[in-house]
């Protein structure tokens, strides 16, 4: 397997990889949030604040699979 | 006038040197740029030592003690100065300290001449109607535009015509080069714009050209004027009862300005809500402009989402500085030790907290530049899934598979203005003192 073969195989895996373990994290913050609001739903305003902050930062880790895909999207 | 002019030409100077000495560095060489700022901060030390030495000597309390002194360090300083000064040209080249040097006296006769010019009754004349003084301004651009680009052009088209004539390969690596940049530009295929499409219809067009390469500034330029429209228009004529428009705009600043205080707390909140809402609005109506069929997100350019986030990041640190103090804010570097463990800890919290500060704007502009990047990738997937779909017909139509996705975008347009608004405004707080949260919880445990 040379170098271009190996990045084509390669990259669309690593962005699975990574969404595989965003999409838990995801699933973990939204089930956690929807518990604490069904719970206390006067909270909800804050509670969604907070949901969106982490689950932007879980998110932002298949971002950079992403952006490392094009980055090195133009050698395969 | 007086020493307050002083002041103030000193200030002009220092911020028309650091502007100059950022733009030459980038534009002329490192270089020169150092040459240019070293040489302005020499005559900046002059003129100081000048204006110590004049007015120990002339002024009001002359013979006394403090006058005394401040003659002494203005004699004083001129030999250093001097020997420096020989230095500077032995080392650094010498037209850009000329330059440099020149810079506070060329601003001293602009502010002397503005200072004759305001009185007369020509000027009174033409700033007291705001739509002339703007006419003006626009036809004085316009020379300047004229004037200038004449040069810029001509050197592009004479390299464009070097490359056309020379066949050897140096012209061959340029050619490289260009197609190099070329295709990094257009390397993953995104919707035409509408600068696209005028750089297809006339190629090689100078303005066109110059259209093409800077789209992404003339775009994002685009937005904020749209918005700076809009902000006008809706506060031109505030009434008490407010109209339609007046009213969803101030319901939009309030529920900005109700959402970024609930973070910040009353105390610190409504001084960043200019600046949060503002970024909010601007990062959203960015991200939708994509969506207009001919327009292009500017945040799908890494470059843009990279000066927001360093915008963000250089202001975080600001506050820091401000409101922490410089011993505070080492002190929040070090990550606050006020006993024995946090002093053994510091040495690692340092590099800790730097790396930090270093990663949230990496990852603010990698997040919105990823998100909306995907999008337009993803909606220009399926548009030419639709079209491939239908092309065995050879008409020019496609199945709008894209549809359900727009509405997506729509959604992440948002969400991702939110996010970059809301961690900014994150950043911030962790940077602000932290005395009022107690406070805070305080009040919501009395509820």
């Amino acid at each position: 397997m040379d170098f271009h073969a190996a990045l084509a195989l390669g990259l669309p895996l690593g962005i699975g990889i990574a969404a595989i373990g965003s999409g838990i994290g995801l699933g973990l913050i939204g089930q956690g949030a929807m518990q604490a609001i069904g719970r206390q739903p006067e909270a909800t305003a804050k509670i969604q604040l907070a949901m969106i902050i982490i689950a932007a930062l879980a998110e932002a880790l298949t971002i950079y699979a992403f952006v490392t895909m094009f980055l090195l999207n133009s050698r395969i | 006038m007086g020493l307050e002019f002083l002041a103030r030409i000193r200030r002009t100077t220092f911020w028309l040197a650091a502007i100059g000495a950022l733009v030459t560095s980038t534009y002329v060489a490192p270089a020169f740029a150092v040459g240019l700022a070293a040489g302005a901060l020499w005559s900046l030390a002059n003129l100081f030592l000048i204006e110590k030495l004049v007015v120990g000597l002339t002024g009001a309390d002359r013979g006394t003690a403090p006058a005394l002194r401040r003659v002494a360090l203005g004699a004083g300083g001129m030999p250093p100065l001097l020997g420096l000064g020989a230095l500077l040209l032995a080392r650094l080249p010498i037209p850009a300290l000329m330059i440099g040097f020149l810079v506070p006296f060329a601003v001293l006769t602009l502010k002397a001449a503005s200072l004759l010019l305001i009185p007369t009754a020509l000027w009174r004349r033409v700033t007291r109607d705001p739509k002339i003084a703007a006419l003006l301004v626009i036809a004085a651009i316009g020379l300047i535009w004229a004037a200038l680009p004449a040069r810029h052009l001509g050197g592009a088209t004479g390299a464009i015509a070097a490359a056309e004539h020379a066949t050897s390969a140096p012209a061959e690596a340029g050619g490289g080069h260009a197609a190099g940049t070329g295709g990094e530009e257009s390397g993953p295929q995104k919707f035409p714009n509408f600068i696209t499409v005028l750089h297809r219809a006339f190629p090689g067009a100078a303005w066109v050209t110059f259209l093409h390469h800077y789209e992404v500034i003339f775009f994002s330029l685009l937005v904020a004027l749209i918005l700076c429209v809009l902000a006008w228009a809706a506060s031109r004529d505030a009434r008490l009862i407010p109209r339609p428009f007046q009213n969803a705009v101030e319901a939009m600043v309030e529920a900005l300005h109700d959402f970024i205080v609930g973070i910040l707390g009353p105390r610190h909140g409504p001084r960043f809500v200019p600046f949060l809402g503002s970024l909010f609005l601007y990062i959203l109506f960015m991200n939708l402009f994509g969506l207009i069929p001919f327009m292009e997100s500017p945040t799908s350019n890494l470059n843009v989402t990279v000066a927001l986030a360093v915008t963000v990041f250089l202001y975080a640190q600001f506050i820091g500085l401000r409101e922490l103090g410089p011993v505070g804010y080492v002190d929040h570097l070090l990550g606050s030790p006020r006993d024995v463990t946090g002093w053994i800890l510091a040495p690692l919290m340092l590099p800790i907290h730097i790396l930090g500060e270093l990663a949230k704007p990496i990852s603010l502009s990698c997040r919105l530049f990823g998100n909306v990047f995907g999008e337009d990738m993803l909606l220009v997937a399926f548009v030419s899934l639709g079209i491939t779909t239908l092309a065995f017909t050879h008409l020019p139509i496609g199945i709008p598979l894209q549809l359900p996705f727009l509405f997506l975008a729509l959604l992440t347009s948002t969400l991702q203005a939110l996010v970059f608004t809301v961690l900014s405004t994150i950043y911030f707080l962790l940077m602000l003192p932290h005395d009022d949260h107690g406070h805070e919880e305080a009040v919501q445990h009395a509820h």
